[in-house]
């Protein structure tokens, strides 16, 4: 082995994975708790 | 007058999309463009996501103590709203950052997590932001949730400068701070377009977080004057 790291592509691809995931996912919660949120709006017209 | 003072309606967006596509030109780089790592061989791919949602966390904490001190300086709703949108999105910074630094540490430390100086100090600072985020949920008064969370974020604050140089002061497991001025120009690369990816999603998530914060407040309080619950971030 020598300090050397051999292999490691499924950690690499988890890592990036978590990273999509995450990203998405709280993107997707934003969305829909902005469209949820958006009842009946304080609005002044005047 | 609209409860929500939406300067740049689609500027979050705008901001959402550009993030997203440069995430995916960075992480393309990272993963197929770039060299392997003489040492760490392919593993090391994942400073490409680790090191810039580092960096974008530390910018996500500095906003929320901005924010939280400018509340208290100008008891204005909007600088609470982007104080909420700040805690929620650098929770979700440092969590996926824990994440990230997990995967990379069992292949080269050997274990998934290590009591080391700087992972404890960033799990410090995510838990007292949660804390907090919990506290605002807890309280129904507007002005005592602005003032206590903002008092709050300030002090867990602190944690942050102990967090960038934790690796300095103590002998740690951690590497030393990466920059695009230590490393080789191979690697730098995919590490600047992934920092400004994830730059412009977290700007994107607290535009859109504030408004949601904002449009909340201004449901809630009627007592608190429209204009300044509004978002104008």
């Amino acid at each position: 082995m020598r300090g050397v790291v051999v292999g490691g592509w499924n950690y690499v691809i988890a890592a990036y994975s978590v990273t999509t995931a995450m990203l998405i996912v709280y993107a997707v919660s934003l969305f829909v708790r902005l469209t949820a949120d958006r009842g009946p709006r304080t609005e002044d017209k005047g | 007058m609209n409860a929500e003072n939406n300067r740049f309606p689609r500027t979050p967006y705008i901001l959402l999309g550009l993030g997203a596509a440069l995430f995916l030109f960075g992480s393309w780089w990272g993963l197929f463009l770039a060299p392997r790592e003489q040492y760490m061989g392919d593993v090391q791919r994942i400073m490409y996501v680790h090191v810039p949602t580092a960096w974008n966390w530390m910018l996500a904490v500095i906003f929320a103590f901005v924010s939280a001190v400018m509340f208290l300086f100008t008891s204005n709703y909007k600088w609470d709203s982007r104080l909420e949108a700040g805690l929620e999105v650098s929770s979700l910074l440092a969590f996926l950052l824990c994440c990230q630094g997990s995967i990379w540490a069992k292949p080269t430390w050997g274990v998934w997590w290590d009591w080391d100086p700087r992972l404890t100090s960033v799990a410090v600072l995510l838990f007292a932001f949660v804390g907090i985020i919990a506290l605002r949920n807890f309280v129904d008064d507007a002005a005592r949730r602005a003032i206590w969370s903002s008092v709050a974020t300030i002090i867990a604050a602190v944690d942050l400068p102990i967090v960038y140089f934790s690796v300095k002061w103590w002998n740690s497991l951690h590497q030393q701070p990466s920059s695009p001025k230590t490393v080789s120009s191979d690697f730098y690369i995919p590490l600047r377009v992934n920092a400004f990816a994830i730059l412009f999603l977290m700007t994107g998530f607290i535009m859109l977080r504030a408004r949601l914060a904002s449009r909340r407040l201004a449901n809630e309080v009627s007592t608190v004057p429209l204009m300044e619950a509004g978002e104008t971030a």
